[in-house]
């Protein structure tokens, strides 16, 4: 990661972008996560840009999933039942 | 900000629910289909080529988790060892399709950035690796253009038109609302390597969104 890119807050923004899931995901050590806060902090591009991912995973939240065909239930309730106990 | 609405927790409920099917609970098996088949077919499209094979194997996959569920413990929630079950059947077609897998690691192998490089500053410039603009803040944006019909499609298309690890990486993620140690157990992928993919999935489609709003 480390490379001559701004360092004034530890991550350089074009670092902080590719970090955000270790950090949605609670992936990082407290020290990593500790130096990626602060540049939140004083970095209102990067911090847009968290919210931004945030929010995109939450919008997939709201997409409907893609279900069996109501045939197939009914096939597999009729399955369950000749397993059932006996 | 939006809540990810996610899936249903089987999770917590696993030792009822699995005593009631040992039981022949009907009502308790049709929640269990309602609530774990979209992630059963999403793990499924991952390594059949057809919408219509991936259902045979959750079908095939369900006839298994009957058989299994006297022996199931928990040794792990009912949901990774559903999954696991519907990866193996799928995987066994797979090779009877002569299809290559999408999670080697090739496809999680590539780098390419999250963000352009054009957006950040060059090493020779002030403030280097900085943003020449910064993104917009989605929070001043209205909650009805967020959730717009139109939004969600946007979103919709751009997970489909992801690589296909990527693509089913998010859909269980994000989509059915997966936890990250389910989805690398039933893919049999490395912690790092789910979030790889789940990293590259979601700042894709974030850009996706992203030309859509600032337009």
């Amino acid at each position: 990661m480390a490379d001559s890119s701004h360092v004034e807050h530890g991550y350089a923004c074009r670092e902080v972008v590719e970090l955000v899931s270790e950090y949605l995901e609670g992936a990082m050590t407290p020290e990593q996560m500790t130096r990626f806060e602060l540049h939140l902090n004083l970095c209102d591009g990067c911090f847009s840009f968290v919210e931004q991912v945030r929010t995109t995973a939450g919008m997939a939240g709201r997409l409907s999933e893609d279900q069996i065909s109501d045939e197939m239930k009914t096939k597999l309730l009729a399955a369950f039942r000749d397993w059932g106990p006996e | 900000m939006i809540v990810p609405a996610g899936g249903v927790d089987v999770a917590d409920g696993d030792a009822t629910l699995v005593a009631r099917l040992r039981d022949g609970d009907e009502r308790a098996f049709e929640a269990a289909v309602d609530s774990l088949s979209p992630a059963m077919l999403a793990v499924a499209r991952g390594y059949v080529r057809t919408r219509s094979v991936a259902e045979e194997v959750v079908q095939e996959a369900w006839l298994g988790v009957f058989k299994g569920l006297d022996g199931f413990e928990r040794r792990s929630t009912l949901r990774i060892w559903v999954l696991q079950i519907v990866a193996n059947i799928a995987r066994k077609r797979a090779v009877g399709e002569a299809r290559s897998l999408p999670f080697s690691s090739l496809e999680v192998g590539d780098d390419e950035p999250a963000v352009e490089p054009e957006r950040f500053r060059g090493a020779d410039e002030p403030y280097p690796g900085g943003w020449r603009s910064f993104p917009t803040d989605w929070r001043t944006l209205p909650q009805t253009r967020l959730l717009a019909r139109e939004t969600l499609d946007l979103v919709d298309r751009a997970i489909a038109e992801l690589p296909e690890a990527q693509r089913i990486v998010i859909t269980l993620r994000d989509v059915i609302g997966c936890g990250a140690e389910e989805v690398s157990e039933a893919l049999m992928i490395s912690d790092g390597n789910q979030r790889v993919l789940l990293h590259r999935a979601r700042t894709r489609v974030r850009a996706r969104l992203e030309r859509y709003f600032d337009g």
